[in-house]
């Protein structure tokens, strides 16, 4: 092997230990110092690239598939049910998918925001208006009007949904907004968990999940949204 | 009593499946970041992708071969992602790579930063064999077969892709001692 061999080679593997590599370096100072840079670089390349994960990321996989593997199950079910039975009986486990469709979304709401995020329940400086005009078209909608006292607003998914993870300031307490782009198969309900209540709302291009201590603060914080997102658009 | 070998054995299918998250979820993510630059997008492509993975896990036969199979489905999810979204990326893209490099502030005044600012200014062909060599570990028969290109043209990027890199860092550097 040549010096210019030995350059291309170095440039490809840095690490080869192929035998006539490794005896052109023992053999040729100037390509070994070559190497000894070309090592540290890799270093350096192996160490920047190296971006930290969510500390939460293999739980929130885990989580969204038990999520799909419950609604499979609770879909093949209904599908069974409704072949099986008659109409009345139809109608039984209809509501019985709903109200057990709804827990395993309210859960991995309540999950989602105490995980790592959960700080975000203390912030209560406004975020900007592009910020969350930008998490919106991040998920594929684009907002005419964006709601006031937003205090942290982030995209990230909740289960298996892609959502855009929100924190609005009142005087009972935080109400976290959660938006699940292109989740149409959640109805209006109610749910609790871990002493936290919970409302899920279908909305234009998804559903809206609202998370918070006092209930009674989601009426005014559904209208706000219901509004925004009406006169919103799916881009 | 007698054990039904006719039924799915699934607790060892779930078994199979949290050992692939807990084992590979960080590398797949870094290996997502560095192809979308941004972490939410990245975070959503691990998940669509481990979520496949589950509904064809039964194909997964060599379990030393699962790194591959996952970012395979991985770049087909990236690849799917871009062909609906293409038109609002371009803009996204900018003001989130941007983002993304105020976010990783500490390491942007260091030599981490400018590396990585150089890797997102490298081009997807070069990148992309430079990341399945250094944060995947492939050789260049595999990134070769991954990409459905010559092990030749592969050997050429990655030699490429170490000098743009080399070169943009030679003129970051001189950049940011003149500044």
């Amino acid at each position: 092997m040549n010096c210019l061999e030995f350059r291309r080679e170095l440039n490809i593997h840095p690490q080869s230990n192929a035998a006539d590599f490794v005896a052109h370096a023992r053999e040729c100072p100037r390509c070994a110092q070559a190497q000894a840079d070309a090592l540290a670089f890799e270093g350096s390349l192996g160490r920047a690239l190296a971006i930290p994960p969510p500390s939460n990321l293999a739980e929130s996989i885990l989580l969204a598939q038990a999520t799909e593997q419950r609604r499979d199950r609770l879909r093949w079910r209904r599908g069974a049910g409704w072949l099986a039975v008659a109409a009345t009986a139809v109608l039984a486990v209809g509501m019985g998918w709903r109200a057990t469709r709804t827990q395993p979304l309210g859960d991995a709401a309540i999950a989602h925001m105490l995980g790592d995020e959960a700080p975000a329940l203390a912030l209560t400086a406004p975020v900007t208006d592009a910020a969350v005009r930008t998490a919106f078209t991040q998920r594929g909608v684009e907002l005419a009007q964006v709601p006031a006292d937003i205090s942290y607003v982030q995209c990230c998914p909740v289960g298996k949904f892609k959502s855009v993870h929100m924190v609005m300031p009142r005087a009972n307490g935080p109400v976290t907004v959660m938006y699940l782009v292109d989740d149409h198969d959640s109805r209006a309900s109610d749910f609790a968990h871990a002493g936290w209540v919970g409302r899920s709302v279908p909305m234009a291009h998804g559903t809206l999940v609202l998370i918070g201590h006092d209930a009674s603060q989601f009426d005014q914080v559904q209208h706000t949204w219901q509004v925004a997102l009406q006169a919103s658009t799916r881009i | 009593m007698a054990i039904d070998r006719s039924k799915p054995d699934v607790s060892s299918k779930q078994r199979q499946f949290d050992a692939l998250v807990r084992g590979l979820s960080g590398d797949l993510y870094r290996y997502a970041y560095w192809l979308c630059g941004e972490d939410a997008l990245a975070h959503d492509l691990v998940q669509e992708t481990f979520l496949r993975a589950w509904r064809s896990l039964d194909s997964l036969r060599d379990t030393a071969s699962a790194k591959a199979w996952l970012i395979t489905i991985l770049r087909r999810e990236h690849a799917r992602l871009y062909e609906r979204k293409t038109p609002q990326f371009a803009d996204v893209d900018e003001v989130e790579i941007a983002d993304e490099r105020e976010a990783h502030a500490p390491e942007s005044v260091g030599e981490d930063g400018l590396i990585r600012a150089a890797m997102q200014r490298l081009d997807a062909k070069y990148r992309e064999p430079l990341l399945m060599q250094v944060l995947g570990g492939f050789s260049c028969d595999e990134i070769a077969r991954e990409l459905n290109i010559t092990p030749a043209a592969v050997m050429t990027q990655v030699f490429r892709a170490r000098q743009k890199l080399k070169g943009m860092l030679a003129g970051d550097v001189k950049e940011a001692q003149l500044s």
